[in-house]
Parts: C-alpha cells; sequence; structure tokens
C-alpha cells in the first residue's frame, strides 16, 4: 500500500513538472507582453528596459529554470497587469471556481442518480428512453451554448435568475446547470448498468421472493452498491469540471479561476497564466490520483 | 409551474431586499464597466486605472467640465528660462492636507517626480525624459528645469501628482498598496478585485465649491453589458458607466434618469502604409480614394447605432479643434475615377488587418464595415483578425521578428481629450526614427509633416499651439497622412434624478465624482 | 465539457432506442446518417449553395428575425445578423470549416496517436513507458487550458484550431490502441508470425492494423462531434476561427451581445452543432454495434 502510493506520488510530480515546462515554453513561444503594458508613445528604450525588469530578455531556458525554482517556493512572480503576486490572484479566484464545479457536481448527481436509478427499474419504459435522449443532447451540445440558452430562456425571457455576476445563490444556478449538464450522460449510464447488475443479481431475486417490498430493495439494496462504481469516477468528472470552467465562466461572467486565467492569456499576463494553470493541473492531478488511490483499496488486484 | 412561481418569489424578494438596501442614502452605488488595476498613480497603465484613482488623488492642473485647464493643486504657474531650456516655476496651493492629515508640500511633489522617472515603478518614464532636475524653493514652490522643450508636459496638466511622502516611507510599497491615500475628494476604504472600490468621503477635502456632499461612494465592478443594465434599472446601482449601444435609446427615455454622452478619448481611423513607395497607399490619389470610399456615417448610424461621432483630424473639445475642416464625403464613383486615376482600373487586393478585441464598442464589426465598402470600390481586403496583443504588436514599428504591417490597419488612438493630439501625432503622423521616440506607430513618411510634429513638441505656449495644430491638422487632412480618420466612440453615463452629478473629464474619463450630491 | 480527458463519452447504448431513431432501414440511422450526409454537402457545395454571400454585408437589413416571425422576410430564412448578412448562409459557410477541421484533426490525431499506440503496445518496455509518460505529462494540463494557451500563442486560425485538436485528442487513440495491441500481441496468430520470421513492419501491416481497424472506424466516428464541440468552444472563446472565415462556433461568439433582441443569433448555429453531433455520435453508435457489438465500453 505504501509502496503503491508513494509511486503513484512521484507520478503525480512528474507528469505536474513536465506540465510546467509545457505550459511555459507554449506560453513564452508568443508575442512579448511588453508592448500591451507601456503606453503607445512609449519610447523602444522604455520597452527594453521594461523587459530587462521583468527578466523576458534572457535565454528562454534560464527564464524557465528562474521560474522553476520560484514556483517551488511558491513565488509565481507579480501579475504584469493587476501588479499583485500571480498566486494571489489565483488563490482569490480559486474558490469561486471550486463552488461553481461543487453547484455543477451536486446538479449532474440529482439529475443522474434518479434518471438512472428510474431507467433501471423501469427498464425499457418512457423514462428509460427520456434518459437516454439526455444523454445523447448532453454529450451533443457545447456547454457554453447550453449556458446561452439558459440566459436566453430563464434570464432574458422569463426573468427569474440573473444572467452574470455572482452575488447570491441564485447567480449559480444558470452556471451550474451548464456546466453540469455533459456529465449526466455518463453518470445516468454508469448508474443505470450498476443497477442492472444488482438488480438481476441472486440476492435481489431472494430479497423479492421472501417478500421485500420492491422500493426498499431498489432504493436500500441495490441503489447502494450502483454507487460505488460511481464513486470511483467522481474524481475525474469534478476535475474535468474545473477545466470546463474556463468557458462557462466566461459566458456567465463568473469571477472564477477559468475566466482570470483566459484574461490572463489574452493580455499575455504571463504570470497569472502559469500559475493558473499549473494550480488547475495540479487538482487535476491530484484528483486522478486519489481516483486511482480509492480503485486499488476498492480493489486490490488493480496496481497503479 | 408551482414550483416556477416558488423560484420567482424567493428570487423577487432576494431583488426587493438588495433594492432596499440601496434606499438607505448615504451611500452612492456606481457600476464601472472596467476595472483599475493599481490604485498608485506612479504605477498606473492604462487610462481606465484613473476611473479608481482619479477619485483620490490629483495633479497640479487639471481640466474643468468645460475642457478648460485650470490650476488645481498648483495656485499658479508659469514658464522661464530660455526657449531651448525652459524652467517651470510652480507655487503649490496652501493649506492642502492629505488624507492622513499631512501637509501637501514640494517634497510630495519631487517625490512623485522621482518615482514616475523610475523604470522598475513607473511605465511612463518617457514623459520625464526631458525634465533635467526637480529643484524645490520651499515648501511651497518648485521649480521644473528642462534639457529641451517639452509641449506635451503642459497638455499633460504638468504630469506629476501629488503622492504622500512622508506617508509612502512609512508604510513601505506594500502598505502603500493596500491603503493609499491622496488628496482628493475621497478617502480609500477597501477594495476588492473584479468586485468593487469602497471610498469615503474626505471631510478636509480643499476644494469648498467643487467637492461631492455624499458620505460614501461604492464603485462596482460589473463588465457584462446586461447585468449591469439590469442593475440600474432594478434601483441596485444609482450610477451607471458605458450603457450598451444597443439600450442607450431606452435608458435616455427611462423617467427619472438623467444622461449624459461623453466623448470617448479614443480616435479610431484605417491606416496604411503610406511610406512604402512600392505601396499602392504611397499614391495621394489611392488615399483619397479610401476616405471616399467608406460611408462612416451609415456605419456609425446602423454599426454602433448611432453612439460615435465623426471627427476630423482633431475632435470637437481637443485643444486646436478647427470646425471648418470636413471630412472627405462618401462618394463610391468618385473613389472608383480616383482608383483609376492612380493606375489602378480594376483595383488591387490587400491584407487588411481587424481588431477583434472589443477595446472599444462594436470595433470588430466596424472594421468588417470598413472592410466591405473598400471592397465596393475595387479596394479588395484579405481580412485578417487580430487580438488585442497581436494586433499591438503588429502595429508597432521597428521591432525585431514579425514583417512589419503591409496593408490596412483598423487603428485607435487618443488625440487628446482633453488636451491636444500632439502626443499621438507624434507617433503616428511623424515618420518612423529608431530610438527617437517618433513614429512608433506610424506609416507616414512626410518630411514637412515631420518638422511640424517636431515644432509642436517644442512649443510650449498654449497660444501658439493652437495654431499649429490647426496647421498641421489642415496639411494632414489634405494629403491623407496618418490614415483616414473615421468616429470618436460615444459613451453615455445615466444615474437617477434623485442625484445632481456633474461630469468632469478627467482624471478618468469622465467618471470622477467631483461634485455629487443628492437632491434635497 | 467533452475537451477534457473524461472518460470515453457513450451513449447508453444497451438502452432501447427512443421512436425517431428507431425509424431505420436494414438498421442503419438514416436521419442521422441524412443530416451528416447534408453537412457534408453544404461544406462541399460551399458558397454555390449559400442564398447570400455569407460575408456580404447590408447593414439597412440586420437584425431581421426568421422567416416566421412577423418582421421576417423569405429572403432570409433564418434571419439576420448585427452586419444584416444572412444567418442560413454563415451556417452552410460554417458547415465548410467545421468539415475542413474535423477532417484533418482526425486524420491527424487519428494517424499520430495509433502509430504511437502500436508502438507502444508492440514494443512495449522502455518505449511504451516514454511514450504513457508523455501522454500522462500531456493529460495533466486540462485540455481546454493548453488549447487556450496554445492558440493564444500562435496566430489564431484554421489550422491552429487543428494542430490544437491534435494536441489534444492523440493521447485519446494512444491508450485505447495501445492497449487493443497489448491484447492482440498475446494472440496465437501474432505469436506465430513471430516464430514463422515475419519482420515487424509486415506484423504491423498485415496483423495489427487490419485488428484495430474496426476500432479506428468507430473512434473517428465519435470523435467528429467532439472536434466539432472543441473547435466551437475556442472559436466562441475568440481563439479559434477568425473573421472572414465563419464557424458556428464564431457567429454565437459574435451574436452573444445581442442575445436580448436577436434570439436567433445564438439559437440557430446551436442547433446546427447539435444536429452535427447528435448524428454522428448516433452513427458511431451504429457502427460500433456493427463492426464489434462485444464492445460496447469503448
Amino acid at each position: 500500500m505504501k509502496a503503491i502510493f508513494a509511486k503513484g506520488l512521484l507520478n503525480a510530480a512528474i507528469s505536474i513538472l513536465g506540465a510546467s515546462l509545457i505550459i511555459f515554453v507554449i506560453s513564452r513561444l508568443s508575442g512579448d507582453p511588453v508592448s500591451l503594458m507601456l503606453p503607445m508613445e512609449a519610447p523602444q528604450s522604455a520597452i527594453d528596459a521594461l523587459k530587462q525588469e521583468l527578466g523576458l530578455d534572457r535565454p528562454l531556458w534560464e527564464q524557465y529554470f528562474i521560474f522553476l525554482w520560484k514556483a517551488l517556493q511558491g513565488d509565481f512572480g507579480q501579475s504584469y497587469r493587476w501588479q499583485m503576486p500571480a498566486l494571489a490572484l489565483v488563490f482569490e479566484r480559486l474558490p469561486a471556481t471550486i463552488y461553481l464545479a461543487t453547484a455543477a457536481f451536486a446538479f449532474s448527481l440529482v439529475l443522474a442518480i434518479p434518471l438512472g436509478v428510474l431507467s433501471a427499474v423501469y427498464r425499457g419504459s418512457w423514462i428509460d428512453q427520456i434518459g437516454r435522449i439526455i444523454a445523447m443532447l448532453g454529450q451533443a451540445v457545447p456547454s457554453f451554448w447550453v449556458g446561452l440558452i439558459l440566459i436566453l430562456v430563464f434570464a432574458v425571457g422569463l426573468q427569474w435568475l440573473p444572467a452574470f455576476g455572482a452575488d447570491g445563490v441564485q447567480h449559480v444556478i444558470l452556471p451550474a446547470i451548464a456546466l453540469g449538464w455533459y456529465p449526466v450522460a455518463a453518470q445516468t449510464r454508469i448508474i443505470r448498468s450498476g443497477m442492472l447488475e444488482v438488480l438481476d443479481s441472486d440476492y435481489i431475486r431472494m430479497g423479492r421472493s421472501v417478500g421485500t417490498p420492491e422500493r426498499l430493495l431498489v432504493w436500500k439494496y441495490a441503489f447502494r452498491n450502483a454507487l460505488l462504481p460511481l464513486v470511483t469516477i467522481m474524481g475525474v468528472y469534478f476535475a474535468s469540471m474545473l477545466s470546463g470552467a474556463f468557458v462557462v465562466e466566461t459566458v456567465f461572467a463568473w469571477p472564477g479561476l477559468g475566466r482570470t486565467v483566459v484574461e490572463a492569456v489574452f493580455s499575455r499576463d504571463y504570470p497569472v497564466v502559469q500559475a493558473g494553470v499549473l494550480v488547475t493541473s495540479i487538482l487535476f492531478v491530484l484528483s486522478n490520483f486519489l481516483v486511482d488511490l480509492s480503485y486499488s483499496i476498492i480493489d486490490p488486484r488493480i496496481r497503479l | 409551474m408551482f414550483a416556477g412561481r416558488l423560484v420567482a418569489t424567493v428570487l423577487g424578494l432576494l431583488a426587493l431586499n438588495s433594492a432596499v438596501a440601496a434606499q438607505t442614502k448615504d451611500t452612492l452605488v456606481a457600476a464601472l464597466a472596467a476595472e483599475g488595476t493599481v490604485l498608485d498613480p506612479a504605477r498606473y497603465s492604462a487610462g481606465v486605472d484613473q476611473y479608481f484613482i482619479g477619485q483620490m488623488f490629483e495633479q497640479l492642473v487639471r481640466f474643468d467640465p468645460d475642457l478648460k485647464p485650470v490650476n488645481w493643486l498648483a495656485e499658479s504657474w508659469k514658464i522661464e528660462g530660455t526657449s531651448d531650456k525652459p524652467i517651470i516655476d510652480v507655487q503649490i496651493r496652501k493649506g492642502v492636507k492629505f488624507h492622513n492629515g499631512d501637509p501637501l508640500t514640494s517634497a510630495d511633489f519631487e517625490f512623485s517626480y522621482e518615482r514616475l522617472k523610475d523604470p522598475k515603478i513607473s511605465r511612463w518614464t518617457h514623459l520625464q525624459a526631458n525634465v533635467e532636475k526637480f529643484e524645490i524653493i520651499d515648501d511651497h514652490h518648485f521649480k521644473l528645469h528642462f534639457k529641451a522643450p517639452d509641449g506635451d508636459y503642459i497638455v499633460g496638466s504638468l504630469q506629476l501628482w501629488a503622492m504622500p511622502k512622508k506617508y509612502y516611507e512609512k508604510a513601505g510599497e506594500d502598505g502603500f498598496a493596500k491603503a493609499p491615500i491622496g488628496t482628493g475628494p475621497w478617502k480609500f476604504v477597501s477594495r476588492s478585485i473584479k468586485e468593487d472600490l469602497k471610498l469615503e468621503a474626505f471631510e478636509d477635502y480643499w476644494n469648498k465649491d467643487a467637492r461631492p456632499k455624499i458620505k460614501n461612494l461604492v464603485l462596482k465592478i460589473i463588465p457584462e453589458d446586461l447585468t449591469r443594465v439590469a442593475a440600474f434599472k432594478s434601483g441596485a446601482v444609482d450610477w451607471v458607466d458605458a450603457v450598451p449601444l444597443s439600450a442607450v435609446e431606452e435608458i435616455k427615455k427611462m423617467p427619472g434618469v438623467k444622461t449624459f454622452t461623453a466623448m470617448a478619448p479614443n480616435n479610431m481611423y484605417i491606416d496604411f502604409p503610406a511610406y512604402k513607395s512600392d505601396s499602392p497607399f504611397s499614391k495621394l490619389k489611392v488615399r483619397q480614394a479610401v476616405a471616399h470610399a467608406v460611408d462612416v456615417d451609415a456605419i456609425i448610424k446602423n454599426v454602433l447605432f448611432g453612439q460615435g461621432e465623426r471627427y476630423t483630424q482633431v475632435g470637437r473639445g481637443s485643444t486646436g479643434y478647427d470646425p471648418t475642416l470636413k471630412p472627405y464625403a462618401y462618394d463610391m464613383r468618385k473613389a472608383k475615377q480616383l482608383l483609376t486615376e492612380a493606375g489602378y482600373p480594376n483595383g488591387f487586393e490587400t491584407p487588411c488587418y481587424n481588431l477583434i478585441t472589443p477595446r472599444e464598442p462594436n470595433v470588430k464589426e466596424m472594421g468588417e464595415a470598413v472592410f466591405a465598402y473598400l471592397g465596393t470600390v475595387g479596394i479588395r481586403c484579405k481580412v485578417q483578425g487580430l487580438e488585442y496583443s497581436a494586433w499591438i504588436n503588429l502595429g508597432r514599428r521597428g521591432r525585431s521578428g514579425p514583417p512589419e504591417m503591409d496593408g490596412v490597419l483598423m487603428w485607435m488612438w487618443g488625440h487628446g481629450l482633453p488636451g491636444d493630439p500632439a502626443t499621438s501625432w507624434g507617433g503616428m503622423l511623424h515618420s518612423f526614427v529608431q530610438g527617437k521616440g517618433f513614429g512608433s506607430y506610424s506609416y507616414t513618411n512626410d518630411e514637412k509633416a515631420d518638422s511640424m510634429v517636431e515644432e509642436l513638441k517644442g512649443t510650449m505656449d498654449p497660444e501658439k499651439r493652437v495654431g499649429l495644430i490647426q496647421k498641421i491638422a489642415r496639411y494632414k487632412h489634405e494629403n491623407v497622412l496618418g490614415g483616414v480618420p473615421t468616429y470618436r466612440p460615444v459613451v453615455t453615463l445615466a444615474w437617477r434624478d434623485s442625484i445632481d452629478f456633474r461630469a468632469w473629464p478627467s482624471p478618468g474619463s469622465w467618471r470622477a465624482f467631483q461634485e455629487v450630491s443628492f437632491k434635497k | 465539457m467533452s475537451v477534457t480527458s473524461a472518460p470515453t463519452p457513450v451513449t447508453a447504448a444497451d438502452a432501447p432506442l427512443p421512436f425517431f431513431v428507431r425509424f431505420r432501414l436494414k438498421g442503419a440511422p438514416w436521419i442521422p446518417i441524412l443530416i451528416l450526409v447534408l453537412v457534408l454537402i453544404a461544406a462541399v457545395g460551399g458558397e454555390g449553395l449559400t442564398p447570400h454571400d455569407p460575408n456580404g454585408l447590408n447593414l439597412g437589413a440586420a437584425f431581421k428575425p426568421p422567416f416566421w416571425q412577423a418582421a421576417g422576410t423569405y429572403d432570409y430564412l433564418l434571419g439576420t445578423d448585427n452586419l444584416g448578412r444572412d444567418v442560413l448562409s454563415r451556417i452552410i459557410a460554417g458547415a465548410r470549416v467545421s468539415a475542413i477541421v474535423a477532417l484533418y484533426a482526425i486524420a491527424f490525431s487519428g494517424a499520430i496517436g495509433t502509430m504511437l499506440g502500436i508502438i507502444a503496445g508492440y514494443f512495449g518496455g522502455i518505449i511504451d513507458t516514454t511514450i504513457i509518460r508523455i501522454a500522462e505529462i500531456k493529460m495533466a494540463i486540462p485540455g481546454l487550458a493548453l488549447a487556450l494557451i496554445f492558440s493564444a500563442t500562435m496566430d489564431p486560425g484554421l489550422s491552429t484550431v487543428v494542430i490544437v485538436i491534435v494536441l489534444t485528442y492523440w493521447t485519446w487513440y494512444c491508450r485505447i490502441i495501445r492497449s487493443e495491441v497489448l491484447s492482440l500481441r498475446e494472440r496465437d496468430y501474432v505469436s506465430f508470425a513471430k516464430v514463422a520470421g515475419c519482420g515487424s513492419i509486415t506484423i504491423f501491416f498485415r496483423h495489427l492494423l487490419p485488428n484495430i481497424f474496426n476500432t479506428l472506424l468507430v473512434l473517428m466516428t465519435l470523435q467528429v462531434g467532439q472536434v466539432i464541440i472543441f473547435e466551437a468552444s475556442l472559436s466562441f472563446l475568440g481563439l479559434g476561427i477568425q473573421a472572414p472565415d465563419t464557424s458556428w462556433g464564431l457567429m454565437l461568439s459574435d451574436a452573444r451581445q445581442y442575445i436580448t433582441y436577436a434570439w436567433w443569433g445564438i439559437t440557430m448555429p446551436g442547433i446546427a452543432i447539435m444536429l452535427t453531433c447528435l448524428s454522428s455520435n448516433l452513427v458511431g453508435d451504429w457502427l460500433r454495434d456493427l463492426l464489434d457489438p462485444k464492445r460496447r465500453q469503448l
């Protein structure tokens, strides 16, 4: 167990290190940000001076090692735009993204659990078909479009819910639905097949034959078993939501990490891009690692 | 159905709640579309930073609501010395205090000067490049010695900001960033990035005539157009900035609402490589054809919903504005004829670059429309969209690396509002000179224009500048140099008429809450 | 989002199909196939098929609603955008971009991913470890974040979009094909071929490639929808297709600011995306069941 843990952690560390290199190199290939940071009438000498000040005049590999060394100490540099530590900005925005992802995840479960259970219990009925249609639609539309349509219907048309911002509970509803829509399909399918497997098993049949109420059988015994495979993929879906937040936050002007990074990409604010993407990557890798770990705890035959 | 109604009721209650909160009035809540990034005048990088800085900090000279420069923290100032080594002599107003009670002295301006010329801090060091030394005569009297005449210094409200030397030295860089103080009408209370800036009226503010009469000011950041307008309509905010183009008519018609139409300090123009002898645009007739080919008025009406103002070289309100200078009329036939005369009877193909980042409302659509008009006379565009950083890098001359701009470029540069166009002309009309700071974004090479722009740069006398600006504008117009001017965006501000608000043009382009109060 | 490394999305294949899909001739989902054929025709026909010039400005005709609304006209069946451009024509023009992006992106990511997957699976050892390690590092960066940085770096446009999608999706093919090869390698006939002295290349082309062909075909069909959504997301953020080219995502991005009074602007291109993705997913499901009914977990 300890060995598995250590190996997984090492793999995660290598992945993050590799990711940091990729992020760094790709982001630096683009045009330099200095002429964006200075007023248009600034002479070349001012541009050169600022470049030097930011260390952008050094060779790329040297910049990377400086970046890495400082990043290990938690210093991702000052945001060019906000002139404050990039990591502080990222951590300030992260809770909003986690809040949104959690709400979206909760929404997807609220929809997927009854849908999955009912489609298994009433296999072949209209409810199973509805489940199938929702699953197909969820896979066929971009989440940002779901967001736009939600805004059109609920914010512009019916005026029930606010379209943008993050002032209260009512603001999270629409973005959470837009973000949570996509995983519903897969979650429904997993619950459904898990339920089917258990419902056909001997012990449920036995319960049925001794007269245990069907409701109890479904919700107490079968559902509990079907939940297990769902738990094991939860981490993956939660992580994928952090990434999906990049677009959904932009649609809803949600003041989270995703939108901050998108803005930073446009303004070539390297420190914020690097800190933001790397923090997301770390969350991503860690949640995958925890999932793998839980797999191996649940099923010891699987090795990392 | 029931659930829907329930949700609606709950949300209605929530909305009501916030409306009630806004009713207890010693606080004005204003919604801004864009956010300042820093709260330190020496660190400011873009005009939008002054939306925040301008509430708390002040300069020596200021433009009043009629765009006239008035002495502000300066009691008086004059230019002395010789014409090639001038000296600006400044007497500062007595009795001005910083928010912590410290009196304002010459040392605070010296401190400001030191910071503004330090490239580690300031992004505007070039503005101080001509100052040789700062000399303190006494607590309220100092002199700026110049190595060369610098007209921009005058137009830029004498460039310096009142910054608290003593406080800063005690609080340090971080302390100052967290709790900045100035001499302005508003004191800093708190700030939350991407959310708001909270301010409180400064009791000891020096100007008893023009000052806010409201206790608290909250500047909320609401970048999304729909939300900002909705917040204003619901009463959650009392004052709103940048009413989206398509909502302007509706807001103006709302009862109990006052609006102010402000000119945004940005000038849009169509530029092209006139300096390249192998480019069709080096021919005057081709440039004139461009000027005749585009129906700017129709574009303003349809693409900008009327929210733009046509300008010819110098816009209304800027120093040197000349109402007798009229734009080239929209005339397709004439444009075609000019192209034929220039040797392009079948027109020609050219790359066309469009800015797709919405730096001003609908600029991307504006560019698309301009290119379509050019196509109708035979200037066929191969359009390439550029986001802001690619755009600014493409536009800049003398960079090593990517090839230089080689076609039609939709460009924008403020031409002094308030102020005059000297700085931007130095950058976009004067030919490019490596290392001299001239023509950084210029596609023009005209000796006469160069010498006139240099003369303007060296002229510090405001009267003489006006004449010179008008002369340059006419020459620029007749020869279609420095591109074809199109329009300046119009910004609409709106507020409840329970509020008295008078918009001051600077700092913060009309968003300064200098004179504001609740009606009795 | 479909653009992450979440498990391969598969529709609930074992549920009974809804009535409109059950309408089949010899088992084929004809309606989805028809939709895909229409998209292809639009893509190939291009400007010849559009009722108006997709980029033709007509400022006087801005914001015309679709024909069934009072202010709509039959001249502009699906209405016009803020510059008076015909929405239907732009959707047809956008189909071309979607098809081109899908074609190139799938071809290259499929080819690269399959090649690396076969190499990793067949040779194993250090080669396998290296390839899998690189794939894992790539997958540590959230898909859209990588795409975002990359597209901001390059000149945005069609070819950048293709490169970004290839960079994102090769690992998908690589992992699935690798495990396929791993199981094939142990089969008797491959071992026999080895014993019989066939070179790696012969084994590769004669024995491995034909066997993974079916898997590949299914993967590629299922990827169509994902590529289209990916492209739309990038274009929506302003980092994908650039004007004067048009794409469905770009149309949505342009129409977004007029959401309050031109609902068709954000509805129509989205429906085009939805129908195309739905169709390719259904065809993919059908192909999978047809070619290899056992492999429903793909």
